[in-house]
């Protein structure tokens, strides 16, 4: 125990304060730099790619927002959820669907999916399949 | 006859302490919670069983105990000492990590920064409680509540401090389900876990392919000690969102990581020999471990709630406990007790981007700590 030393003494001693806010700093910073760079990411990859992919960004936003006023009105989620059944199969699985809804950009995707099948719209077939009912 | 006498000196029945008996009692213990509590089991039966393998009592230098050099369960424990299944481990990890949420809202990767505020405080606390600064660190990292990355800076930086570090980090990583809500309720109100985050843009295969390089090189180079466990973590993901080699993803997001999984666990537990383990300083450890944990949880919902101050969009505090590296527990947990304040509100997805900032996170923090005090 000789020598040992404690409390805000031992901090001091050792440099604890300095390494403890430089190691938060420097964290911090890292991947506060990294996210502002991963923010910027899709712009870049559209200037690659010389699309105008940001301007088609924007209307799309604005259709997700129009599509969002009431997540739970039956009659909105089938005007946008229809084309979607149309293009799958009789007998398809949830899965599917999700992924269409999330590649249309549709808004709450799993709440949406759920509130179907509440309203009897998605039947379970058995062994994961479901089939829209009219 | 004096033969069956040396024979029965030689047995554990004639070899055990209490505290061989204490450890095997932890050791079971940690079974049970893994078979029939489900807690991580991936994590706590190779760990439970490791710890009653190591407490089984051997009679010294026939090259049956972990640290005696000439055995096999040394030879196992090799890639623990010397942070190799940690690497491997973390290419796994990156093999599974999908980062398109993270990178649909990239202000979530500061949650992950925040949560690991909770390692450089635990990290004074340390240094306050009379460890020294590489054991400090060892203690800290559990802070960021990954396995892998505890046990690799602990191996570089304290080595004799392994089986604490790493009981104590993968214990309350088990435990996350009792440590987290708690500590979310008292620091999120009702109506703030009701906050619902907004839907993702699609994220183009492009993008998730790009991240892994770029986050790689910014990450390392700032911080080159964390090259081990970033290198495979990155090349993982790599693999995976490339599409061209499947296989090699699968493989390493299975087989590899599966079996690194195994024997890290069950070489971690067997090293926590009760005549090695049982001491105040391992008391010490779990303690700190704790406090760790709880700042690191209490210091993304903080944040978060920070950040809420500036935002128009509000980010769900809750999202901030996520910010640990406890992948999927963490996010799980989130989840749950956002299902709680509100059934419509799915905050998996979000959670477990928070959780993969935690993952990077926690491996540039021990990649500084390690830098600051080698030598």
């Amino acid at each position: 125990m000789e020598g040992q030393l404690f409390g805000l003494e031992a901090i001091s001693h050792y440099r604890g304060w300095a390494v403890a806010a430089t190691g938060a700093i420097i964290v911090f910073s890292g991947l506060l730099i990294l996210s502002l760079i991963i923010s910027q990411l899709h712009k870049l990859v559209a200037l690659l790619e010389k699309s105008p992919q940001s301007l088609e960004d924007a209307p799309a936003e604005a259709t997700i927002s129009k599509a969002s006023s009431d997540p739970l009105d039956i009659g909105s989620l089938l005007s946008h959820y229809l084309p979607l059944l149309e293009a799958l199969d009789t007998e398809f699985q949830l899965a599917e669907l999700y992924r269409l809804a999330q590649e249309h950009q549709l808004p709450h995707p799993h709440l949406s999916i759920r509130r179907l099948r509440e309203a009897d719209k998605l039947v379970f077939l058995g062994n994961g399949f479901f089939r829209y009912q009219d | 006859m004096e033969l069956f006498l040396k024979f029965l000196t030689n047995t554990g029945f004639a070899l055990v302490d209490y505290r061989h008996l204490i450890m095997l009692v932890v050791g079971i213990f940690f079974v049970y919670l893994a078979i029939a509590k489900k807690y991580e089991p991936l994590l706590l039966l190779p760990i439970g069983f490791g710890v009653i393998i190591g407490n089984i009592p051997f009679f010294q230098g026939f090259g049956i105990g972990i640290y005696e050099t000439n055995s096999v369960l040394h030879y196992l424990y090799f890639g623990v000492t010397n942070g190799i299944y940690p690497s491997i481990i973390f290419l796994g990890l990156g093999a599974m990590t999908d980062f398109s949420f993270l990178l649909a809202n990239p202000k979530l990767m500061l949650l992950g920064a925040a949560a690991q505020m909770g390692i450089f405080i635990t990290y004074l606390s340390a240094l306050a409680l009379a460890f020294k600064p590489h054991e400090a660190s060892s203690i800290a990292i559990i802070g960021g509540a990954d396995g892998p990355t505890s046990i690799f800076l602990t191996a570089k930086l304290a080595p004799d401090l392994i089986g604490p570090v790493a009981i104590a980090a993968y214990s309350y990583m088990a435990l996350i389900p009792i440590i987290q809500p708690p500590i979310m309720r008292l620091l999120v109100t009702q109506k703030e876990m009701k906050i619902r985050m907004p839907s993702m843009r699609t994220v183009s295969r492009k993008e998730l392919i790009i991240f892994p390089v770029i986050g790689f090189i910014l990450c390392t180079f700032l911080a080159p000690a964390s090259i081990p466990l970033l290198g495979p973590f990155f090349f993982g993901n790599l693999m995976k969102e490339s599409g061209v080699v499947n296989r090699l993803a699968a493989t390493a997001s299975n087989a590899i990581i599966d079996t690194a999984t195994i024997y890290l666990g069950l070489t971690v537990g067997a090293s926590t020999q009760g005549d090695i383990f049982l001491n105040v300083r391992s008391l010490g450890i779990f303690f700190l471990g704790a406090i760790a944990f709880s700042i690191a949880t209490a210091s993304g919902l903080l944040f978060a709630k920070f950040m809420n101050l500036f935002l128009k969009e509000k980010i769900n505090p809750l999202l901030g406990a996520a910010g640990v590296s406890a992948v999927p527990g963490s996010a799980r947990e989130v989840h749950m007790m956002g299902l709680k304040a509100d059934p419509n509100n799915f905050l998996l997805m979000h959670a477990m981007a928070c959780n993969s900032s935690g993952v990077i996170g926690s491996a540039v923090c021990a990649g500084i700590l390690w830098s600051f005090l080698k030598g």
